[in-house]
């Protein structure tokens, strides 16, 4: 079973805005699928449609086997939704909000319960919503999102607002819940949480799905790698590190050689081949970021950069910062 | 159980916000201040009612718009629809609820002023007081602003903004009762039908006119009071009232059921096609 398919899903707005182009899209049951676009690249208002929010202009939309558009309703009643961008009922409190969606979906859990797996404090509960910093909020909307353990959750930017201490609960979260089963469909511009929870990820920019994969694949597609730092005792003259396969560029300062790995066995390779060479004193591995994925497949200069192959510099940089050029 | 989940929501969220403690006390100031008054002109309590249904007519509504526009409106514009409509709640039980809840607390408010009104009119009228008259009055006036909330409601439904349901609530509340009843002798629906009538070469008799002029949820509320006074009308004593409410004509209008039927009807339209809209409308 999917739980979620959208087939050449198209959302316009008027004749001039195309929020959403032909969005081919599966996410399988029990997958944790990250979903990530700049500002106004349409993730918002495809997870309007797949809610039945907004009706598609075009193609379909299937949730838990059923057609958003027909049975609106009942995929509800089995999914959890974490709304962003939404103000809680104001003179509600915490536990109202949660009683509010057992009672809808006509679930038995605890309020209690959920609220302690979420992390909201016992004294907080029984105050008005409005009284909530955004990270209590942000926790409530989760306790409220797994009511009734639904078989598929959507978190729409779960992290913002939340501390530390939070975001790890709310990975440990999603963990549990897709042990239990469920999936979850993870909408988010953090892209550091993305990839430490996210099976796939889909990128959408402008509207379109530039970019499906594990992450690891798609470093691997563009060729991001990651760069090897090691400290020698001494630098030899006839280093050659560029030689070793997988190496893309390598630059020596002082006593400090770093190189560039298009794949991840390279870096084995370089460690080896520095070992053989001189006594390595210190060694360094620095991931591309994911940032830099993004900007890659979000940059509409980028985005041509992609297709012919032409992607090195824009990698290169960031990979040497750890993301921060991208 | 999805209709009962938005109503006892909303009902607890209104509940705890200054709005509905605004609207039972302005209205039950208001009504025992015109009790109060009364009190030193009339022997009769009920006769304080007959001044109490036309603050009901010509203020309440403005009363109920605080309470009423933002209910859909509001949710709209701050987002707080994703909850509601995130949960396996459809978009009529949403409306109804909505409608409910806030139709709940303007009832309440009608009986709460109306039975200050019954308690000073004990303690400050010659007569001994008819229970029953008050209790007629506060079920008329209670089909009265369930009739106006629903189609305030309706207006919110319809509206995606504030700015415009707020509009839109103070425009329905002049069309059907200052306009509609022709407080202002110029800027009346008399003025507008008997000058295209005028256009159109037509004649329209006054019995038209009336079933024009009675067609208002407002009007037909002031026409429909008829029964609270029953019995009591006097010419020499109440000239006003009686005036008012001895009616000669056969016609539906001079029915009291047939000013329900009107009330009625304008709630249930509005609400039926606001929801026509909404069950549609894109919320994203």
């Amino acid at each position: 079973m999917t739980a979620i398919q959208t087939d050449g899903l198209t959302k316009r707005f008027g004749e001039d805005v195309l929020a959403v182009d032909s969005l081919d899209l599966t996410v399988e049951d029990g997958e944790v699928f990250g979903f990530l676009g700049p500002n106004g690249a349409g993730k918002s208002t495809t997870i309007n449609v797949i809610l039945g929010f907004l009706k598609p202009t075009a193609g379909s939309v299937r949730v838990l086997e059923r057609d958003v558009t027909r049975d609106s309703l009942g995929i509800r009643q089995r999914i959890g939704l974490l709304p962003e961008g939404y103000e809680p009922y104001a003179n509600l409190t915490g536990r109202e909000h949660v009683e509010s969606a057992i009672h809808a979906k006509n679930a038995d859990d605890d309020p209690d319960v959920l609220l302690d797996r979420v992390g909201l404090e016992p004294d907080a509960r029984d105050r008005a919503a409005s009284e909530y910093s955004t990270g209590m909020a942000k926790r409530m909307s989760l306790a409220v999102a797994l009511v009734g353990e639904p078989e598929l959750i959507i978190l729409d930017e779960p992290s913002t607002g939340l501390d530390p201490e939070g975001v790890s609960l709310l990975r440990e979260i999603i963990r549990e819940e897709t042990e239990r089963g469920a999936s979850v469909f993870f909408c988010s511009h953090i892209l550091e949480e993305v990839e430490k929870v996210c099976d796939r990820v889909g990128i959408l920019n402008q509207g379109e799905l530039v970019a499906l994969d594990t992450i690891d694949n798609l470093r691997t597609e563009i060729q991001a790698g990651a760069t090897v730092s090691a400290t020698l005792d001494a630098v030899p003259d006839a280093l050659n590190i560029e030689r070793v396969d997988g190496v893309r560029d390598a630059t020596v300062d002082d006593r400090t050689v770093a190189v560039e790995c298009v794949e991840p066995a390279a870096k084995m390779r370089v460690l080896r081949h520095l070992d053989d060479r001189a006594t390595v004193e210190d060694v360094g591995i620095e991931e591309a970021s994911l940032e830099a994925l993004f900007s890659e497949y979000t940059n509409e200069d980028a985005d041509d950069a992609v297709d012919d192959g032409d992607t090195e510099p824009a990698i290169r940089a960031a990979a040497a910062d750890g993301g921060e050029s991208a | 159980m999805s209709f009962t989940t938005v109503l006892r929501d909303d009902f607890k969220n209104t509940r705890r916000s200054h709005v509905v403690l605004g609207v039972i006390a302005a209205l039950t100031g208001f009504v025992s201040l015109i009790t109060y008054s009364d009190a030193e002109f009339h022997a009769d309590a009920f006769r304080a009612l007959f001044d109490v249904a036309f603050f009901f007519f010509l203020v309440f509504p403005l009363i109920l718009v605080p309470l009423t526009y933002l209910a859909v409106a509001g949710d709209r514009e701050r987002g707080s629809i994703k909850h509601a409509l995130g949960l396996p709640n459809t978009r009529a039980e949403y409306v109804l609820g909505k409608y409910a809840s806030r139709t709940a607390v303007a009832i309440a408010a009608v009986f709460v002023s109306v039975l200050a009104a019954f308690l000073i009119g004990i303690g400050m009228y010659e007569t001994t007081i008819a229970v029953e008259r008050f209790v007629v009055f506060a079920a008329i006036s209670s089909l009265f602003v369930a009739s106006m909330t629903a189609i305030f409601v309706a207006i919110s439904t319809l509206a995606s903004k504030r700015s415009r349901a707020m509009f839109g609530v103070i425009g329905a509340f002049f069309l059907l009762g200052p306009f509609w009843f022709g407080i202002l002798p110029v800027v009346s629906l008399q003025s507008v039908v008997t000058n295209i009538a005028d256009f159109l070469g037509l004649e329209l008799s006054q019995t038209t006119f009336n079933y024009v002029r009675f067609g208002s949820p407002a009007t037909a509320y002031l026409a429909g009071l008829q029964p609270v006074f029953d019995g009591a009308l006097d010419p020499e004593q109440y000239p006003r009232l009686t005036e008012t409410y001895r009616s000669t004509s056969d016609e539906l209008y001079a029915e009291a059921w047939y000013n329900y039927a009107i009330m009625t009807a304008w709630g249930a339209l509005a609400l039926g096609a606001s929801y026509v809209r909404f069950r549609v409308a894109e919320l994203g």
